[in-house]
């Protein structure tokens, strides 16, 4: 009687054991076809136009180069489709994503060193968007393909109706929201607008993201370097406590923030501005192409962000190419990390009117104002060459980010919390992933 | 199907519901009967079922233990940590927290679907053919994709005066609600939002239940003088006990598990008022790329299921003797 049982267990064991054999060890060099087809995937909506761009630039880098490469959008959750690739041990060939992903993708083992040498058109990179794709280490791991900076999109209509100016500094900007949100800029006659459109739901870290673009103008910053690559928390300080302060200001005793902004990501808060329900709101160039087909290019304009107390630093970021581990055509990777950063590629990047792949062009071959006659990118360019700032290069930029992104999201949330016990809180936090990655000052 | 095939063979053994198998590997081996076939045919049957079970739920479950222990990076080689992962779980604020919302939305959401479930089912048992368009009706939340269940209810919850249930709490003079974007109302909001979902359900299967309680006693009760409600405490909750117990394992499970409400709606927020142990679980693990001690999160929960499964079935039991 036990017998059978015996039989049983054994088939389940052996069976769970050669599936658990199948998972080789780590790090061993994949045997490589310069034929094979280059998998790529990129983080924009499946079957948008952002997509149709990228499969612009993919035919393109077939044509110079004869390499085939096969296309995937993702959107939602991509890091996540990415991590589970990366258990499975088969990651795409080249990745599309932010340039601020590089810390969490370097860290984990998932990027490819680049080999400059190998790029032939990496010399004509700027040489800070190069400086994005380097790890906390100084070796190249991602290789900037776009770059962009945000500006500040006011509904024109709105504001030219209620005769104001375009702000210059904090006051007149928060005045304005303040007009947007009570003085019915649409004439509906309701108070149904808002002042600013903000997402400020902790997903991805969104909260942080959008509220860079205030501290950095305060002078405040989420952490500052000691020197020697240390850092340490620096959300106490008085600059950070005064954007906080102004930024809640805003949400909490002006209601100027559109409302449920705490549970937004982008995708509803860029419908908040598109459907007449917000009168500003700071983003990259990326959504003008979106907003000239649902809004009207005529209803809004764009505008460099108003100086804060300090200058009217904003977020830089961008696209970089990664080249994934596990490759099996490491050849087909760094010739299409070359195309896509060559002349050629960045202009096709740039090409139509709506989805563009490339936002500014990170070769300083490219002139912007020849590829897009539209003053708006001129603007563009500018603040991103004048004000643009990227986060800086730690091991991995995430964990600031989500723990940043948790405390704004409470703050605008609850405005019956304590704004200093919480800074306290956060960088208490910081303090924690800073130890955690090793580059905390002693 | 076992205990078809296994009932006639020769030494009728007393086992044969629960193990199918032991029948024939008995001692005494008497010859064997048609349809007894051979040792290994009931095997074949459940091979499907078995290969199925062992690729998608023993083999992952097998892993996510071993990746408990382990500090996951598929490239750079796995690295065994101990039980470090179950410590920074245990020790975190966020998970203790978590845990604590976890319990009581698992609570909330349990005692509200069952009451309202209940009320739902008494409200329409019988015969009549419209009541079956009705129950239809009320049944259509739980066939709807929860993604469009989540969107209806921030639609729903929009937290101006504008907004389609503030409008209504203003015919009573209430001043709008944040519901789900204020910490203070954002758990009770999605705790309604999975009562609402949940309730027909249980409503389903309490119709079923009360179908099976004996008439006669609604009317030996009326008989003695016993009114409405107390005919539905002392007849119809005592004859529904077993379907109390069914549904009360499955929604703390369910409760213990919640997971796409929560991530839809708040994703923890606002200020980590309706963090869950599951959405804080695919944090770790998915967002920040710490699988391990996501996995570890994963198997304390499985347990804690495991734990309750066992207690109410313990205590069940007790109570049949």
């Amino acid at each position: 009687m036990q017998k059978q049982w015996l039989i049983g267990a054994g088939i389940l064991t052996s069976a769970v054991l050669l599936t658990g054999c199948s998972s080789g060890p780590a790090g061993t060099q994949t045997k490589q076809n310069p034929d094979a087809p280059l998998e790529l995937w990129t983080r924009t909506t499946p079957g948008g136009p952002g997509e149709k761009a990228t499969l612009k630039l993919a035919a393109g880098f077939e044509k110079a180069t004869g390499k085939k490469v096969k296309v995937t959008a993702i959107f939602d959750d991509f890091e996540t489709k990415l991590q589970q690739r990366a258990a499975q041990k088969n990651l795409p060939d080249i990745v599309l994503n932010d340039v601020s992903q590089l810390g969490t993708l370097h860290s984990q083992g998932l990027l490819r060193e680049i080999d400059l040498d190998k790029i032939k058109n990496s010399k004509d990179i700027a040489d800070s968007g190069l400086a994005s794709g380097k790890s906390a280490d100084g070796k190249q791991y991602g290789l900037p393909y776009s770059a962009q900076a945000s500006a500040l999109l006011i509904r024109k209509d709105w504001r030219e109706k209620l005769g104001l100016k375009v702000p210059q500094n904090w006051d007149e900007f928060t005045a304005m929201a303040k007009e947007f949100t009570t003085k019915d800029p649409d004439g509906n006659g309701k108070q149904d607008t808002a002042g600013l459109a903000a997402p400020l739901s902790t997903k991805r870290g969104y909260a942080s993201w959008y509220f860079s673009n205030f501290l950095w103008a305060a002078g405040g910053d989420f952490i500052t370097e000691t020197g020697g690559g240390k850092y340490k928390p620096s959300m106490e300080t008085p600059e950070a406590t005064k954007a906080v302060q102004w930024f809640r200001d805003l949400g909490c005793k002006d209601k100027a923030i559109q409302p449920g902004a705490v549970t937004m990501d982008t995708p509803p808060t860029n419908e908040t501005f598109e459907a007449g329900k917000a009168g500003m709101y700071v983003v990259g160039p990326y959504l003008l192409p979106r907003f000239d087909k649902s809004l009207g290019k005529d209803k809004y304009e764009v505008v460099p962000m108003p100086k804060g107390p300090k200058d009217a630093t904003v977020l830089a970021e961008g696209g970089s190419v990664y080249l994934m581990a596990g490759s099996d055509n490491q050849a087909g990777q760094d010739a299409f990390a070359d195309y896509a950063v060559s002349a050629e590629g960045q202009k096709l990047g740039m090409q139509g009117t709506e989805g563009n792949i490339v936002q500014l062009p990170v070769n300083k071959t490219v002139d912007i104002t020849k590829e897009r006659p539209d003053a708006r990118w001129k603007t563009y360019a500018d603040i991103y060459s004048t004000s643009g700032r990227y986060a800086p290069s730690i091991p991995n930029w995430t964990p600031v980010r989500q723990a940043t992104a948790d405390t704004v999201n409470a703050l605008v949330a609850d405005c019956g919390i304590d704004t200093a016990s919480k800074l306290k809180e956060l960088d208490s936090k910081l303090q924690g992933v800073l130890e955690e990655q090793g580059i905390a000052a002693s | 199907m076992s205990v078809d095939q296994v009932r006639p063979s020769a030494n009728g053994s007393a086992v044969a519901g629960a193990r199918p198998t032991a029948v024939p590997a008995a001692k005494s081996r008497p010859r064997r009967s048609r349809r007894a076939g051979r040792w290994w045919t009931p095997w074949l049957f459940l091979a499907p079922a078995l290969l199925l079970f062992l690729y998608f739920k023993f083999i992952p479950m097998f892993n996510a233990i071993t990746m408990s222990f382990q500090e996951v990076q598929p490239y750079l080689g796995n690295k065994w940590v101990g039980a470090d992962n179950y410590k920074t779980v245990l020790t975190s604020d966020g998970f203790r927290e978590a845990a604590w919302h976890t319990v009581v939305l698992a609570v909330g959401q349990t005692a509200g679907c069952l009451v309202l479930g209940l009320a739902l089912a008494l409200l329409m048992e019988g015969q009549s053919r419209r009541l079956g368009f009705i129950r239809s009706a009320a049944f259509l939340p739980v066939v709807v994709p929860i993604a469009v269940v989540a969107e209806l209810w921030r639609i729903m919850y929009h937290p101006t005066g504008d907004g389609m249930i503030n409008s209504l709490l203003g015919l009573f003079g209430s001043s709008p609600s944040g519901f789900i974007n204020d910490p203070h109302t954002s758990m009770a909001s999605i705790m309604v939002t999975g009562i609402w979902r949940g309730a027909p359900y249980d409503m389903m299967i309490f119709l079923a239940g009360l179908g099976s309680v004996d008439r006669g006693l609604y009317e030996a009760a009326k008989v003695d003088g016993a009114g409405r409600f107390q005919r539905i405490r002392h007849v119809t909750v005592p004859g529904l006990r077993s379907v109390f117990s069914i549904l009360f394992i499955l929604a703390a499970i369910r409760g213990l598990r919640v997971f796409t409400e929560v991530f839809l709606l708040t994703n923890g927020g606002p200020d980590g008022s309706t963090e869950v142990v599951m959405t804080l679980i695919y944090k770790l693990g998915l967002e920040q790329n710490r699988l391990g001690v996501g996995a570890a999160g994963a198997v304390l929960l499985f347990l804690a299921t495991l734990v309750l499964t066992v207690c109410v079935h313990l205590f069940r039991r007790r109570g049949n003797e």
